[in-house]
């Protein structure tokens, strides 16, 4: 399918960026959208992403520029005042530079649950468009992923793009996968295109917000020679909230016994202990470990040391905790807004209370 | 030499169409695409490649290709750049076309091959992704790479954008081929900025016409698959010859000049597209200019654009030729220009200038009516972005020279920070206490009838709550097995540890700057030579201990972690160290593959695997060949102490770190292999790591295991307890070998079957018999 299309303003480029976490599908969906316009829609377009080490639930942007078809792309930056911004994952907009270089006139689209818009939008510009979309569930309802719901929102919201194209080049995206996956990406497409609602009077910004450019703390009259970091473990500022998709571990005192298995297995050393108010723990009863474990191991011996919970400002939630747990000590649960909060028992307490919800990395 | 500068005024998307006679089809592809769909259509005989950021996916693209029969380009994994480069060396000698493709450190690591290559005349092309070079390790663009590569006897070709890249690559050939020239190519373009970013672009619709009309067969005058006509390559050439050689070389450079404009000029006809030696954009009555390469240029023109229409004379000259230098195209371009700012990419240190600035000032001094005044700046390093407004710097700066008629600073960095007094990067936590981590938690005791070591370990809690030697915060995947074991190993360990951690996810998720998760001192050195960089620690600690050097003369334990890649391309060294047998740990962590890097293929990748160098397709199922036995290697090696473990057993593994740190102390040195949970790369739920680990244990796939003192003991034997599995059950667990379980795939699966029940006998056959 092929169709000539005409962007808003052909004298210049029309910018979208996706704000998101490595693992929901933002670069995939940013490349269809460009390479459909480039190859269906007569545009001339460039993509590319953000680009760390790829390791899943880093920040990752996703950026897409459209120009017609005459005219060529020669600057390689990235997108700082985007026309449409969308948010696969709602923690981000705890950042200020997930919505920098926002204008007024442009469109911001939030994955986010109905009924529960972050406060972080309130910065918008009011006039700017805010469309929400519950892409998650969309997804897991229809088994596709919430960057089909969000590329279809995004076709949606903007007339200049046409839906059964994009969907053409959705499909040729996903040409590799299974009928089952295809059809499932349809669906979730179709019902991203529908089931949006926008938002009035959130936005209150009275500008454009501003351009970010991420400024180094040392420059080179401050830091030290070479490199060197002489500030041992101070990843400890760093959140890693954002890495969590949907679940969290809970844990629970009383069904504890206290071995320390969970923290032989969590990669995030987030479990949070005390050597205070001993107990008595019962002998290990976990097969794949009792193989070799040593026969002297907790036993009958009082252990002086307690679990007493979770530091949900370093947990991914990749659930390792609860696969290993002997009891029923750790449950998976749905992480609701609030939730991580509430739970939390925080390893450096001086920690949370400075830096609050902000995020290093 | 006049030729070839052209006002290139039109831009590089919609480059002139006039008259193109080969078919195209539009595209939309990145730089790496670009490279890989133009090797494709080449239809070259051999690529001989390692992987590394931001070139990898030239490999995996053509992996991709091949597994569905889109190319039969043969995919040679090397064991590093060097063995990469020596292949496609060797390749060359046997008269095909031979490609690589690289970046940074891993040119740096080939480079010693480059000279021999050039020196011996053998054409191929290598593509660079350019990347800042090591340390400390970046792996976005700048041209420090490339720029190494100056004077290895290479052409060198520049390419801008992603169709600069496809085309450019078949210039490379025909030119790198001609016979007044007969020297490699190298394809440079920018890392990420052009690499990975996706363009429109056009590709040849007939390659096969291409490539017999355009590109001809390779006619090499001399091979070494011509028994009849037997050849000595490479003699031992001392003076009074070698200069002679040399200025041979000099010469095929020079026939280079006149050669390359030719293939361009051809390369236009059959594809509407012009890459003049020079492109000058808007130069024709420029006032001033700048001088940039690749990416960077195109970011100029666009300024330029604007200057123009404002009325400014200004114009951008980016050379599409960088050796041949294009001296004479310089010095006419420059003639009439009052003034121009020469952006470096990467810096020549101490010499004023990078080698670009520094040539064209050269290029400029020839010419004695020559009056333009020359600011050399420094940009863009490490990844550093160059925007409109740092163009417009440049441009700035030009101007106000042309007008005072002066050049206040020569020289410069532009776009630095020079720090702010009173901003720090957040605090670090206490140095941890020696007395905090010798607690004990594991009691190392030789048992005087055996000669062996025996272990007691504290009950599991007591380690709960010892610091630990790295800090939460880190940015590993959720689920990653890294950390486990590194836990695991660090909870046993007593006193004080000095850590040197190889390249690979461990040590970039747990390093970025300015933040470290480490606690205790750490190093990193590249993963091709951490090995001896420990060692050489080693002895150092030794002798400064024994000359009373030492402050409070601290007891240290070193302990090197690797990736099981970085024991394909650090082996060399590793071995080493192990046979001088330092006082040290090698602990690998072995997740299958080069994962850091977007998990290709490593040789401990087991044969039919999945990985985005071995990929599955309409004509090919994962790797080719079966999975490195690095723990017989080392054990070969005579150690006093080689172990396995999986993460998935840590007292196992706590047990032998305690033995590790004991013979690490007193009797030498130590190799570990771990088996590490990758969620990411195997493809399973982040918290499937028990289940897949203990089947890949109860498979045999990977026994545990230890040889102490040269004596093999089976840690646990699945057979013994009645536990042992399919191979295929430990497979089925996987994304990354679901296709294994295939019927079209029974071969494989018997083959891997086979071997690991080959190997697992052998060593069951070791553990009964003392002296195997
Ligand atoms: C000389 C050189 N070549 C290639 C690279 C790119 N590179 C960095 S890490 C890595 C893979 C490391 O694999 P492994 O040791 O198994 O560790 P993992 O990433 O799996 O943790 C590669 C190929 C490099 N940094 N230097
Ligand atoms: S949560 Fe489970 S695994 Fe962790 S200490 Fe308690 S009982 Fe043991
Ligand atoms: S979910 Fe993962 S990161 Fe979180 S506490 Fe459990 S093991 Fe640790
Ligand atoms: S890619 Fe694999 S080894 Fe690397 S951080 Fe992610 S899970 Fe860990
Ligand atoms: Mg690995």
């Amino acid at each position: 399918m092929n169709r000539k299309t005409t962007l808003p303003d052909p004298s210049r480029f029309f910018e979208i960026r996706f704000e998101s976490i490595g693992g929901l599908g933002a670069h995939a969906a940013g490349q269809i959208l460009a390479r459909t316009a480039v190859l269906h829609m007569n545009l001339n377009g460039a993509h590319f992403s953000s680009y760390g080490s790829e390791k899943k639930g880093s920040v990752v942007r996703s950026y897409i520029r459209l120009g017609g078809a005459d005219k060529p792309i020669r600057t390689s930056a990235p997108i700082d005042s985007p026309d449409v911004v969308v948010v696969f994952h709602t923690a981000l907009l705890e950042q200020p530079i997930t919505l920098a270089g926002l204008k007024s006139g442009s469109t911001v689209i939030c994955n986010a649950a109905a009924g529960e818009l972050p406060e972080g939008l309130s910065r918008v510009p009011a006039g700017a468009t805010i469309v929400r979309v519950d892409a998650l569930k969309i997804a897991v309802e229809e088994r596709s992923r919430p960057n089909a719901v969000l590329l279809g929102t995004l076709t949606a919201a903007l007339p200049f793009l046409d839906a059964d194209t994009v969907l053409t080049g959705l499909n040729e995206g996903f040409a590799h996968h299974n009928s089952e996956a295809v059809a499932a990406n349809e669906r979730a497409f179709a019902r991203g295109g529908k089931e949006f609602e926008v938002v009035d009077h959130v936005g209150q910004g009275s500008e454009d917000l501003p351009i970010m450019r991420p400024q180094p703390v040392w420059g080179y009259q401050t830091a030290p020679i070479g490199g060197v970091l002489p500030l041992p473990g101070n990843t400890v500022w760093n959140d890693l909230t954002t890495s969590r998709t949907g679940w969290l571990p809970v844990f629970n005192t009383e069904e504890c016994i206290h071995c320390g298995l969970c923290v032989l297995v969590c990669p995030d050393f987030c479990l949070v202990w005390s050597n205070e108010g001993a107990g008595t723990v019962p002998a290990l009863e976990c097969p794949d470990f009792s193989l070799t474990w040593s026969t002297e191991g907790p036993g009958e011996e009082a252990p002086s040391a307690r679990l007493l919970g979770v530091d949900y400002r370093y947990c991914k939630g990749c659930l390792r905790c609860i696969e290993t747990c002997p009891t029923e000590a750790m449950t998976r649960e749905a992480e609701t807004p609030g939730l991580a909060d509430r739970l939390q028992v925080p390893l450096y307490p001086e920690i949370t209370k400075r830096v609050g919800g902000t995020r290093g990395n | 030499m006049a030729t070839n500068i052209q006002a290139a005024v039109q831009p590089s998307a919609t480059r002139p169409r006039r008259g193109a006679t080969a078919p195209q089809r539009v595209d939309f592809l990145s730089g790496n695409e670009a490279a890989a769909a133009a090797a494709r259509d080449i239809g070259f005989h051999l690529m001989g490649y390692f992987p590394i950021t931001p070139s990898t996916e030239v490999a995996e693209n053509l992996a991709k290709m091949q597994a569905n029969g889109d190319h039969e380009i043969v995919m040679v994994p090397g064991d590093g750049e060097h063995g990469a480069a020596g292949i496609c060396y060797g390749a060359a000698i046997g008269g095909g076309r031979v490609l690589n493709a690289t970046s940074s450190q891993g040119l740096l690591y080939a480079l010693e091959q480059l000279p021999v290559q050039a020196g011996t005349r053998m054409p191929m092309v290598l593509n660079i992704a350019t990347r800042a070079v090591s340390g400390p390790l970046d792996i976005r663009c700048d041209h420090s790479d490339v720029y190494f590569a100056l004077n290895t006897g290479w052409i060198i070709l520049l390419a801008r954008d992603p169709q600069a890249v496809y085309d450019l690559n078949f210039a490379a050939v025909k030119i790198g081929e001609h016979a007044d020239v007969r020297l490699p190519v190298l394809v440079a373009y920018d890392g990420f900025f052009t690499s990975h970013q996706k363009r429109r672009l056009e590709c040849f619709d007939d390659a096969e016409t291409v490539r017999r009309e355009f590109l001809g067969k390779p006619d090499a005058p001399y091979t070494a698959l011509d028994p009849r006509h037997p050849v000595t390559f490479g003699p031992y050439m001392n003076d009074p010859d070698l200069i002679n050689n040399k200025q041979q070389l000099s010469l095929a450079m020079e026939a280079a000049r006149q050669v390359i404009p030719q293939v361009l000029e051809e390369l236009h006809a059959l594809t509407g597209r012009l890459y003049p030696v020079m492109d000058a954009y808007r130069m024709d009555d420029a006032d001033v200019a700048v001088v940039l390469l690749n990416s960077a240029a195109e970011t100029a023109k666009e300024v330029a654009d604007h200057l123009r229409d404002s009325g400014q004379k200004v114009g951008v000259l980016s050379p599409n030729v960088l050796r041949p230098f294009p001296a004479a195209a310089f010095r006419d371009a420059l003639t009439s220009v009052r003034a121009v700012v020469i952006g470096d990419r990467a810096d020549s240190y101490g010499a004023d200038g990078g080698n670009l600035s520094l040539e064209v000032r050269a290029a400029l001094q020839q010419d004695e009516h020559n009056r333009t005044l020359v600011l050399s700046r420094v940009y863009g390093l490490g990844g550093r972005d160059f925007d409109d407004t740092d163009a417009a710097q440049f441009f700035e700066q030009a101007t106000q020279s042309a007008k005072s008629q002066q050049v206040a600073v020569p020289f410069a960095y532009h776009g630095t920070y020079a720090g702010d007094p009173d901003q720090k990067p957040p605090s670090g936590l206490p140095a941890i206490e020696t007395a905090e981590v010798s607690r004990g938690m594991a009691r190392v005791r030789e048992n005087p009838d055996t000669g062996r070591l025996e272990v007691e370990l504290e009950p599991l809690w007591a380690t709960t709550t010892m610091p630990g030697r790295i800090a939460p915060g880190h940015g590993a995947c959720p689920g990653c097995g890294v950390f486990p074991v590194l836990h695991q190993v660090y909870s046993v360990l007593e006193g004080d540890l000095v850590v040197l951690f190889q390249t690979g996810c461990a040590m970039v998720v747990t390093t970025g700057y300015p933040n470290t998760a480490h606690r205790i001192t750490y190093i990193h050195n590249l993963f091709q030579n951490g090995a001896a960089t420990l060692a050489g620690l080693v002895e150092m600690y030794h002798e400064l201990l024994r000359r009373g050097e030492l402050p409070d003369s601290p007891d240290i334990t070193f302990m090197m972690v690797t990736g099981d890649g970085g024991m394909d391309i650090g082996i060399g060294p590793a071995l080493g160290a192990a046979h001088r047998n330092h006082n040290m740990i090698i602990l690998e962590y072995d997740n299958q593959g080069y994962m850091n890097t977007g998990a290709q293929l490593s040789y401990a990748t087991p044969l039919g695997h999945r990985t985005s160098t071995s990929e599955v397709g309409r004509k090919r199922a994962g790797k080719v060949f079966h999975h490195k036995d690095t723990a017989q290697i080392f054990a070969s090696c005579h150690l006093p102490y080689v172990f396995t473990a999986s993460e998935g057993y840590p007292e196992d593994l706590m047990r032998k770190a305690a033995k590790a740190q004991w013979y690490a102390k007193h009797e030498g040195l130590v190799y570990g292999k771990v088996l590490s949970f990758c969620p990411l790369n195997w493809r399973t739920t982040d918290d499937a790591a028990q289940s897949v680990l203990q089947t890949a244990v109860d498979s045999c796939f990977f026994p545990v295991y230890e040889v102490e003192k040269g004596q093999t003991m089976i840690s646990y034997d699945p057979d013994l307890l009645g536990r042992r599995r399919k191979v295929s059950d430990w497979l089925a667990l996987m994304g990354k070998t679901k296709h294994l379980m295939s019927p079209d795939n029974a071969e494989n699966l018997a083959a891997v079957e086979a071997e690991v029940d080959r190997r697992w006998r052998r060593l069951k056959a070791m553990h009964q018999h003392p002296e195997l």
